[in-house]
């Protein structure tokens, strides 16, 4: 398991170099797109690159994480952006180059591009992901990163303030509040899990699979050709009633660090549309609302502050009795807010079958050990730390596996309790034919409930 | 194959999104690679004016209410072309195309940027003009002022659509063949002057990040 199942998006799709899956694997249900599934490997990348051949690529590369994390302590982010989209041009240059991915075909070598990508930016994730950033240097964070951490307050203080607020506020029609709150928390759960992954493609693919559920909901609303008058208003709402930590940093961080031939398409049409969905909450005002009734909506304004006054209140209380949970506790109560600490930016066990996998490589990685423990000291950053906890190294095959069969699991559980009267095994079946992609599934399954 | 980015523009009501299903839907190609349905589609045309050119339109719809105004910056961002549309049977309708206009000149500057202005809705006028609210030459006139490309169009009947992004096609694919001829001349880097050392295949202090 590499990252989240994804949307068929053209800029997202990896030709399948896992034979696990063939790819003929479809059952008689109704296709949403003939496109053929493809299937992001970053295991295969990893054995190419232990190829023996493959030797100056890992070099190159081993010599550039080494440049970026020992030549300069704190890049801006300009910076970052600027060395490591550089070194991208460089090194996919290489690939023409070596074995074994001189001779990949133009699927698998967006693969092995892709897996550079995805290796450079779990190494480098703690020093780029703007709430690691703050947290390594507090004060001394550079100006891009701090203002996403202010952009991401401000959204969530705004979220705050206005959750209470009703659909047609938004000029969202009627005919959709039926089923409007079921289907944008959905949605909200999976751009969500944004927080749970590093590597900026997998982040991109939960930005697509919120829209494609949001858009299957819409479809099947009577409102297909609706576009983006039907769908910006519904992405708002969603980003109002749903919980998700960081946002501008992890768009941001996405945008960034995405190499930008990958960012083009349907993809960076769903990353804008949640970048401006996520301005305009951030900016929103009584003026942007549409109020039918002035004085009953003052009256729900006022009762909600006093709601959310309360909770800040009473949460205030329950973390000032919490025990002290680690060195980071005082950083955290110092920003006075509820920033949460950063191993809750990657929570388990999503990004563990990476960090498993590269576990198994980190020799690679590593050469004399006293060089190692001085980098690794200041290097006690969250991921630093959860690839500590690797150290047992279960077995990475069986490690994905397992958390391929989890995060099935959950997509299972997401849709049962989405389609309560649908029958158990035909959603399964949907969810098997359709590879576990819930935005895909979403779609499938309306079409046969209605 | 050389891919346009080109962003939709206009009033809820001026049937914008209609425009470009009609597109869509009426083009003949042996490569359809669209995505239907939702508010971004993409199209490949072959151009009349160059043979053997077939360009990819990528189409960002955005969304029309007043009051989400303010995320179009995100949408025309890096645009390639904007087609403003408006209703020709609406009074007002043009000027707050007009805005769209001036908006995207003031932000996106001219040199980057194509613009067509679309009067759609013309299949209400042809029975009976009183139907009309915007008169074609008023329109026409301050297209030719602004150096914008002007159709009146019909969604519904499809007239005139098609030579809309036939025209959009041909000047984009142009101000492209002009553009790189030009950065081929002399090349430029990016501004920002930070570099590591080369990354070197014989690096022995190599290490753990």
């Amino acid at each position: 398991m590499e990252g989240p199942p994804s949307g068929e998006s053209s800029s997202l799709q990896i030709p399948a170099a896992n034979t696990e899956n063939p790819a003929g694997f479809k059952g008689g249900l109704p296709a949403q797109n003939d496109e053929e599934e493809l299937v992001y490997d970053f295991q295969a990348f990893i054995a190419q690159l232990k190829d023996p051949q493959a030797d100056p690529v890992l070099r190159y590369t081993r010599s550039f994480l080494h440049n970026f994390t020992t030549k300069k302590d704190l890049w801006t982010c300009e910076e970052q952006q600027k060395l490591i989209d550089d070194f991208k041009l460089f090194v996919y240059g290489k690939l023409a180059l070596y074995e074994p991915f001189k001779s990949l075909d133009s699927g698998k070598l967006l693969n092995a591009k892709e897996g550079i990508e995805k290796l450079i930016m779990g190494k480098l994730y703690a020093r780029c992901f703007s709430p690691c950033v703050e947290n390594r240097f507090n004060e001394k964070t550079d100006k891009s990163h701090r203002e996403d951490l202010e952009r991401d307050e401000q959204l969530r203080l705004k979220r705050d303030e206005y959750s209470f607020i009703e659909p047609e506020m938004l000029e969202i029609p009627e005919s959709l509040t039926q089923r409007l709150s079921k289907f944008t928390r959905l949605s909200g759960r999976e751009l969500a899990r944004i927080n749970e992954y590093k590597a900026p493609r997998d982040k991109m693919v939960c930005v697509l699979n919120a829209c494609r559920v949001l858009f299957g909901f819409l479809k099947h609303s009577g409102l297909e050709n609706g576009g983006a008058d039907a769908f910006v208003p519904v992405l708002v709402y969603t980003l109002l009633k749903s919980d998700v930590h960081a946002l501008f940093s992890n768009l941001n961080y996405t945008e960034r660090f995405r190499f930008s031939e990958f960012l083009r398409g349907e993809s960076a049409y769903y990353l804008s549309s949640v970048q401006g969905a996520a301005d305009f909450v951030t900016h929103l005002g009584h003026q942007s609302l549409h109020i039918p009734d002035e004085l009953a909506f003052e009256e729900q304004y006022t009762k909600h502050q006093e709601y959310v006054l309360e909770q800040r209140k009473k949460s205030a209380k329950e973390s000032a009795t919490e025990p002290d949970t680690g060195p980071l506790k005082d950083t955290v109560v110092s920003t006075a807010s509820h920033t949460p600490a950063p191993s809750e930016y990657i929570r388990r066990p999503l990004d563990e079958a990476t960090s498993a996998i590269l576990s198994k490589v980190s020799e690679l990685f590593i050469s004399s050990p006293p060089a190692e423990t001085t980098d690794n000291q200041q290097e006690r950053s969250p991921s630093a730390r959860l690839s500590g906890e690797q150290s047992q190294e279960p077995d990475p095959a069986v490690l994905v596996q397992e958390l391929q069969r989890q995060e099935n699991q959950r997509v299972l559980d997401e849709l049962h309790l989405m389609f309560p009267d649908m029958d158990q095994d035909l959603i399964q079946d949907v969810c098997e034919a359709k590879k576990y992609r819930i935005g895909v599934c979403v779609d499938v399954l309306l079409t046969l409930s209605s | 194959m050389l891919q346009f980015k080109l962003v939709l523009l206009g009033d809820s009501s001026v049937g914008k999104s209609s425009i470009v299903h009609r597109f869509v839907k009426d083009s003949f190609d042996e490569f359809r690679e669209s995505t239907i349905g939702a508010a971004f589609l993409s199209q490949t045309l072959k151009l009349e004016k160059h043979e053997d050119v077939t360009i990819k339109f990528e189409i960002w719809d955005t969304a029309g209410q007043e009051r989400y105004k303010s995320l179009a910056p995100m949408y025309y961002r890096n645009a390639n072309a904007a087609l403003v549309v408006y209703d020709v049977t609406q009074p007002g309708s043009l000027v707050k195309a007009q805005s769209w206009v001036d908006e995207l000149k003031h932000k996106v500057g001219d040199q980057d940027l194509v613009i067509c202005l679309v009067g759609n809705k013309l299949d209400l006028c042809e029975d009976n003009d009183t139907v009309r609210q915007v008169d074609m030459g008023d329109a026409q006139i301050y297209a030719q002022e602004q150096k914008l490309l002007f159709h009146e169009v019909s969604a519904k009947t499809g007239a005139g659509v098609a030579q809309i992004f036939q025209e959009i096609g041909e000047k984009v694919y142009e101000r492209k063949a002009t553009e790189s001829a030009a950065s081929t001349a002399h090349q430029s880097r990016k501004p920002l002057n930070v570099e590591l050392q080369r990354p070197s295949t014989n690096d022995s202090t190599s290490c753990c990040v």
